[in-house]
């Protein structure tokens, strides 16, 4: 495919932000093209959870980021809602389940910890309350003994990524949205009073920039000569062959890594921020044995009816980090170069943070309070 | 000896060492997994790689019907879709060293000198070279029985005197691997290939880390899919599956058979059925068969390995005393339920007119159309290799020692492109004669120059006899609109085509969008058609990542055998 030789808003990374900014954008009118390395598969390969509470891996890595963590927490509940709004919109299946996710302890102390976390989440608007294991084993009866209660989270559930990635690309593409995949930025410079991008398929000019590409956006914002600290994360994921309805809701742990959740397909997908790592030129994500073994052997510690499921396949997804959360506006002395990307959970947040970013281009309310996101911060 | 079980709660018999498969079979049964539209698959591999024919044992979903042998008493179901809630209870009793999640120290470590992967042909000829020049071998195979796809040993509980020189010829080499002194472990998955020294194997349900000094590859190959309509009707199979079941486990796949495809293996097959009692309706042979123009081959076969040749020619004489005919030019074009069985539509295809169009009724299809390497752990592991166009698959980069591009990997056989079995024979040999004599061992070099010279001629002999049956090949454009290319995932031509429509999308992001290739085969079957088309119809390079990444698990393995360390809790 060619690029145009000339776009008006050239969205630099096509995932789930990418693409939602572009929709969002083009829907307002706006001529824009979104172009998308695909190298590392990392831009759509999404295992889907919708996070809501704070996510102990997080509180335990980073624990210097637990205020960012709670000060973006209300942003959660909005990001699901508009997840199912955006789906009525479109009129398209997204696969949404939103029966609710559960936090498990196996323990008094991480009990503890859960139910302070949940006091502090309820302070700020979320849908939590604990359980002890006896209305437990009521919600959620596929949990093995040795979870003794958990955090319950009403607004937490899985969207399908596979279903959701492709009903939002074609509703772009029908907006008008040119995509251009498997395309790689190699240089910006400024021109007039836009910049001209150099890509692996040719030079386009454009008028302004969205950064949305993950943990490649730090990379891009440098061509800026601006610092933006994000850094990718190569992550586990497991999945088993295909079972009946067995794991309603999305399992996570309070003190170890593991979350789960069942696809539609009824394949159980597990996962928890195992690392992955990258091998080769082209830096392709490749599994690792101890995250595989690891994974595994506390998946079927904490729902034992996992056990004689067979794996069928792993895979690894890139998360991004930074300071747990958002970078969103333009870049400092750069008034038309934008970086969009979302905190922890990122596909959680995904068209809350692309929808946002396309407000702030043409020059609207976003919605929600962006100042303590702005990539200046870093400067 | 006579084993009872029972189908569905119907009580059946078996012969004692028959599969599941193989026993439903005798008793007529050929459906075995419900599928999402309400259908049903059968045996289609026949060797564990299809996932098609699974089945519930006492309960226990995902049980592959092909390679589980009945026992008695055994209660069989039906595997419904996608699976029952109600799944089996771990087999071990609660891990009270759960509370810690594995990590790859808890593993206990094998460090033989040689490891093999893969009981076939090379394999144990890999296996009693080494082990005779003093090595530690330790041949790792998935099935019970060693041998392969090429011995096919019978099921040794059946008791049955060998078929042929063929079965003998395997029992000799497996007495002479294990008389050598290698360790030939049977039932083992190896699923993980991180490294060369770090390669993880699941056996009797608990794991092993095998780090040792030196690897060779022995994996095989399974058939080529080819997507004809109906080609997932139960009763429909591979000519390997058919072979097996009456190779292995002595039961006919149907009473009438028709076999279809293209490539050697089908006569022979045919031969098989019909001198053990099937009625073979016909063998529909894509090639255009003997002729002036293969004259040239005809004499390069016999130049090569005469005695191989003429054995080829007998084949025909086989087939005519057991009056079944074989129709050269001749493409399987569909296949349907009929009445009294499935109605295969043959034909001379012409561009895109059929002539001599002729219906069939059988109870079993057998399609052979050649075989895809089984490259995955090479593939992890990071081995070059180059695309065979002509045949339509990658070939290993190897050393004239069989050594791939990554140090002490070794590989052999038709893992590394199609070769066959007596090439296979003379890799293993020159591969771990290179081995013996890299650890200090005692190498026999005369024994493996001899192996060379032989190599040579067997590569001789295969090309001759990929010209004698060249046919084209046959890919996605076999399927039509609404045939499934992905087996597992049930995926048709068309959602395929409509995904490619829709921007020239990559292989990984065709299956993003349409789920091809994430079911239990892990896109055996599937993935070489999308290879090919893609390379076709957008030009895209056929090199070693054009296919789905070659991640673990190499083969499924449940979760609960693939952590478990073996040690008593």
């Amino acid at each position: 495919m060619r690029l145009p030789a000339e776009i008006g808003t050239l969205v630099i990374g096509g995932g789930i932000v990418g693409m939602t900014a572009a929709l969002a954008l083009a829907r307002a009118g706006a001529d824009v093209c979104v172009i998308d390395d695909g190298r590392h598969s990392g831009t759509t390969a999404n295992a889907g959870s919708l996070h809501v509470q704070m996510q102990s891996r997080f509180l335990r890595m980073y624990p210097e980021q637990a205020p960012n963590l709670e000060a973006s927490l209300p942003l959660y509940p909005m990001a699901v809602k508009r997840w199912n709004t955006l789906a009525a919109e479109l009129g398209a299946d997204f696969g949404i389940k939103a029966s609710g996710g559960l936090m498990v302890a196996e323990d008094r102390r991480q009990f503890d910890f859960l139910a302070e976390k949940c006091a502090r989440e309820r302070a700020l608007g979320i849908d939590a309350h604990m359980l002890e294991r006896a209305e437990l084993e009521r919600v959620a009866p596929y949990l093995g003994e040795a979870v003794i209660g958990a955090e319950f989270c009403a607004d937490e559930g899985k969207v399908d990524p596979l279903l959701a990635n492709q009903a939002i690309r074609k509703a772009m593409l029908a907006a008008g949205v040119v995509h251009a995949p498997e395309t790689r930025v190699t240089a910006i410079e400024r021109e007039g009073s836009g910049h001209r991008a150099e890509t692996t398929r040719g030079a386009v000019r454009c008028g302004r920039i969205v950064l949305s590409a993950g943990a490649g956006t730090g990379a891009l914002a440098r061509m800026f000569e601006v610092t933006i600290p994000t850094t990718a994360e190569p992550l586990h994921v497991n999945v088993t062959e295909a079972t009946g309805p067995l794991i309603h809701h999305l399992v996570q742990h309070a003190d170890r890594m593991i979350t789960m959740k069942q696809l539609g397909a009824g394949q159980v997908v597990i996962g928890g921020g195992w690392p992955a790592t990258f091998t080769g030129e082209n830096a392709f994500p490749t599994v690792l044995p101890e995250s595989l073994l690891g994974n595994l052997s506390l998946a079927i510690h904490v729902v034992p009816r996992l056990a004689r499921l067979r794996l069928v396949r792993t895979w690894s997804g890139v998360n991004t980090t930074a300071d747990g959360q958002c970078i969103l506006g333009a870049l400092p002395g750069h008034a038309n170069v934008f970086a969009a990307v979302p905190g922890d959970a990122g596909y959680t947040l995904g068209p809350l943070v692309g929808e946002a970013i396309a407000a702030l281009v043409a020059g609207r309310d976003p919605g929600f309070d962006v100042a303590r996101f702005s990539p200046g911060r870093f400067s | 000896m006579t084993l009872r079980f029972t189908f569905e709660g119907r009580p059946l018999t078996a012969k004692s060492g028959q599969s599941i498969a193989a026993a439903l079979a005798e008793a007529g049964v050929l459906a075995l997994r419900e599928t999402k539209e309400g259908g049903a698959r059968g045996v289609f591999c026949g060797m564990g790689v299809c996932q098609d024919c699974l089945v519930a044992i006492g309960g226990e979903q995902n049980q592959r019907a092909c390679v589980t042998p009945v026992a008695e008493g055994m209660a069989v179901t039906r595997q419904r879709f996608p699976g029952e809630t109600a799944m089996a209870a771990p087999h071990v009793a609660r891990d009270p060293d759960a509370v810690r999640p594995k990590s790859l120290d808890d593993y206990a470590v094998e460090r033989p000198d040689v490891l093999i992967v893969g009981g076939g042909a090379g394999g144990l000829s890999a296996a009693a070279t080494a082990a005779k020049a003093g090595l530690d071998v330790l041949l790792l195979d998935e099935r019970k029985v060693p041998g392969g796809q090429y011995y096919k040993q019978t099921a040794d509980a059946l008791d049955q005197p060998a078929l042929d020189a063929q079965q003998r010829a395997g029992a000799d080499l497996i007495a002479k691997a294990r008389d050598a002194g290698a360790r030939l472990v049977g039932g083992a998955e190896v699923w993980g290939a991180f490294a060369p020294d770090l390669i993880l194997a699941t056996i009797e349900c608990a794991t092993r880390r095998i780090a040792a000094k030196a690897v060779i590859l022995a994996t095989g190959a399974h058939e080529r899919g080819v997507p004809v309509p109906g080609w997932t009707l139960p009763g429909v199979m591979t000519t390997g599956a058919a072979q097996t079941l009456w190779r292995s486990y002595r039961a006919l796949p149907g009473k009438r058979v028709l076999v279809a495809g293209n490539g050697p293996l089908n006569l022979q097959v045919a031969a098989e059925l019909a001198e053990g009692g099937a009625e073979v309706a016909l063998v529909a042979e894509a090639s255009a068969g003997p002729g002036l123009s293969t004259l040239p081959a005809l004499a390069a076969m016999m130049r090569a390995d005469a005695g191989l040749a003429l054995q080829g020619s007998a084949l025909l004489g086989r087939l005519r005393a057991k009056r079944v005919s074989v129709r050269w030019s001749t493409t399987l074009e569909r296949i349907e339920r009929g009445p009294k069985g499935l109605v295969a539509l043959l034909g001379r295809r012409e561009g895109d007119r059929l002539r001599d169009a002729l219906e069939v009724e059988v109870d079993v299809v057998a399609m052979g159309y050649g075989f895809e390497p089984e490259n995955g752990i090479a593939r992890a592991l990071g081995a070059a290799h180059t695309w065979d166009d002509r045949r339509g698959h990658l070939v290993c980069v190897r050393s004239p020692d069989c050594e791939t591009s990554v140090p002490n990997l070794f590989a052999i056989g038709d893992g590394c492109g199609l070769s066959g079995a007596p090439a296979a024979l003379e890799e293993g040999i020159i591969a771990a004669s290179a081995i013996a004599a890299r650890l200090g061992a005692r190498a026999d070099t005369a024994a493996a120059n001899a192996a060379r010279s032989r190599l040579a001629r067997h590569i001789a002999f295969q090309q001759a006899l990929w010209s004698l049956f060249a046919a084209p090949m046959r890919g996605i454009e076999a399927a039509a609109e609404d045939t499934l290319v992905c087996r597992c995932e049930h995926v048709t031509r068309g959602a395929i085509e409509a995904a490619l429509a829709d921007g020239a999308p990559s292989l990984a992001e065709v299956k993003r969008r349409t789920r091809v290739g994430m079911g239990r085969c892990q896109g055996r079957y599937c993935g070489p058609l999308l290879t090919r088309h893609l390379a076709t119809t957008q030009g895209r390079p056929l090199d070693d990542h054009a296919g789905f990444a070659p991640r673990a698990p190499a083969k499924p393995v449940a979760l609960e055998d693939l952590v478990a360390t073996g040690r008593a809790p």
